[in-house]
């Protein structure tokens, strides 16, 4: 198991998050940058649906309280395992008793951190990600404390090498400040003034982000649309209220909404969007679903290259 | 009711969006629910959701499997020549939910509307809903149709915190708040029906299509 030991001020229990109850008004949820979290998982030899820490607005620590391999990815921090530096996106060895401090986080947003067996807090509609507004899921529907422990899972595969460590160009540009975009189902509405507002300025995500979606400040999008009949949407999906500034929905959105839909987040980009802390820049630009889509299968290629030579080099060496 | 040429369109990579008309109406949203349904149990490859809207409907699928040009045709096709029948052989779900009628704003309802409390309980209670979807929070149902000498406004400012159980209309529909959560409709009553726990298998009590009658308690 892992103790919490110095809770930040925001710290969650997440995974890939809840895909098939839509319908009865369950959000997606989970990670809201999952592919750091997946790769995360692929470093520690967890399956990529397992659950992980999600770590934002500040420092703390863990301990971990039997020897595990963990990894850190996501936002940049300086950590440290009692005392020593921890290398960012590779596979750590800690032993029972090792304290994990995580001093500042310094760029990006959330921070994941993945433990062999994944942790092992109860199944709810398929997920193990907390879902804060609704009080469930995760650690008993709330964000973690001082003092909290969660026991870790059976390891059900090699553990990869120790110092194992994920080139850096098979991860997103987190360092870009450009989301690609598709067509939304209201995007016809919108007049060429408005596309040419959405794509030619510069936004910046604004403090009113959370989870559930970020406020964009930048140059408002004029539209006479009111409230449409509710739709579902999805995170990624950027809609326009009447007062012209774009929010992105992210993971915690609601599964249906009445604000016009202009455009949907390339998925392939999500975890830049997610990243993105409030003030920091941001540009849209207009792709084809089929490029959308090619760049997703990109993602997935390079997550599956990374987790292919994570199990490689676990297999190389005998268990520590 | 016949729809011709539901119009398919990308929402974002994993999802389609299956417009069947332009303006909402029960009729639509009947045709919507009982093509949802179709939908979910045809078996069709890589989808893994499907969630009705007022318009249409959308499809979750996953794009690593397939791609939008290959299925949307698919799922439109599916859309197109789904038989009535599917409509006639679904269980007809019907829900009774208890209602204690001492709601916060039993008494401003009354006088926005210009009815009794007694009155404005007796109308409530005597209406038959329907689901329209599911959305807000988990688990809470847009039920219509509110009749309309009890159709009032949202409240100018929502509250932070309504609590879970609470019975409230807005505009032409009512619904059950099911988890405490911030809420800018009237209430006029409490249930102790548990609308939602993810715990239970629906974990969601209302569906989409499902009716509810209210029912006055003591």
């Amino acid at each position: 198991m892992i103790t919490i030991s110095k809770a930040p001020p925001y710290l969650t229990v997440q995974d890939a998050g809840r895909k098939r109850s839509r319908a009865a008004g369950v959000p997606q949820g989970g990670a809201m940058d999952s592919f750091a979290l997946t790769v995360a998982n692929a470093l520690v030899g967890n399956p990529p649906d397992s659950a992980g820490l999600e770590w934002a607005l500040g420092g703390g620590s863990v301990r971990f309280d039997r020897e595990c391999v963990f990894a850190t990815t996501g936002a940049t921090a300086a950590i440290t395992l009692s005392g020593t530096d921890v290398a960012p996106c590779t596979t750590t060895l800690a032993r029972a008793g090792d304290v994990l401090t995580v001093e500042t986080i310094t760029g990006g947003r959330f921070l994941y951190i993945a433990c062999s067996g994944g942790l092992d807090v109860p199944l709810l509609l398929g997920s193990r990600s907390t879902y804060l507004p609704g009080h469930f899921g995760g650690y008993q529907g709330r964000m973690l404390r001082t003092g909290d422990w969660i026991p870790l899972g059976p390891e059900t595969a090699p553990r990869p090498k120790r110092g194992f460590h994920c080139a850096a160009d098979l991860m997103p540009r987190y360092d870009t400040a450009i989301v690609h975009v598709t067509r939304g189902t209201h995007g016809s509405l919108f007049d060429d003034a408005a596309w040419a507002r959405l794509t030619e300025s510069e936004y910046r995500v604004s403090t009113a982000s959370d989870r559930t979606g970020y406020k964009l400040e930048g140059p408002p999008i004029v539209t006479s649309l009111g409230a449409l009949p509710s739709e579902p949407g999805c995170p990624g999906v950027i809609q326009v209220p009447q007062d012209g500034f774009p929010i992105a929905l992210m993971a915690d959105a609601p599964t249906v909404g009445g604000y016009p839909k202009i455009a949907v987040a390339s998925e392939a980009d999500l975890p830049i969007l997610a990243q993105r802390r409030p003030g920091d820049p941001l540009r849209f630009e207009l792709i084809t679903i089929e490029q959308s889509q090619r760049a997703l299968r990109r993602r997935a290629a390079d997550l599956n290259t990374i987790a292919q030579l994570a199990l490689r080099s676990g297999e190389r060496e005998p268990r520590f | 009711m016949t729809v011709n040429n539901p119009v398919a369109q990308p929402l974002g990579d994993s999802a389609i969006n299956i417009t069947f008309r332009s303006e909402r109406s029960p009729e639509l949203l009947r045709h919507v629910h009982a093509a949802a349904r179709s939908l979910s149990s045809a078996g069709i490859p890589h989808v893994y959701d499907v969630v009705p809207g007022y318009l249409g409907l959308t499809v979750f699928y996953d794009p690593l499997s397939t791609t939008y040009r290959e299925i949307a045709p698919q799922l439109v096709d599916q859309c197109t020549r789904f038989g009535q029948e599917s409509a006639a052989h679904r269980e007809k779900r019907e829900h009774v939910i208890a209602v204690r009628y001492d709601g916060i704003d039993l008494e401003s309802i009354a006088s926005a509307t210009g009815l009794s409390i007694d009155d404005v309980v007796a109308r409530h209670a005597a209406g038959t809903y329907t689901v329209d979807l599911l959305g807000f929070v988990p688990g809470f149902a847009y039920l219509s149709e509110l009749e309309p000498a009890l159709q009032i406004p949202r409240r100018p400012q929502p509250r932070p915190r309504v609590p879970a159980g609470s019975v409230a209309i807005a505009a032409a529909q009512t619904g059950v708040y099911p988890l405490d959560t911030p809420g800018g409709w009237h209430i006029i009553g409490y249930t102790t029906t548990v609308m939602f726990d993810p715990a239970r298998n629906p974990a969601a009590l209302l569906a989409p299509g499902d009716s509810v009658r209210f029912e006055r308690v003591p």
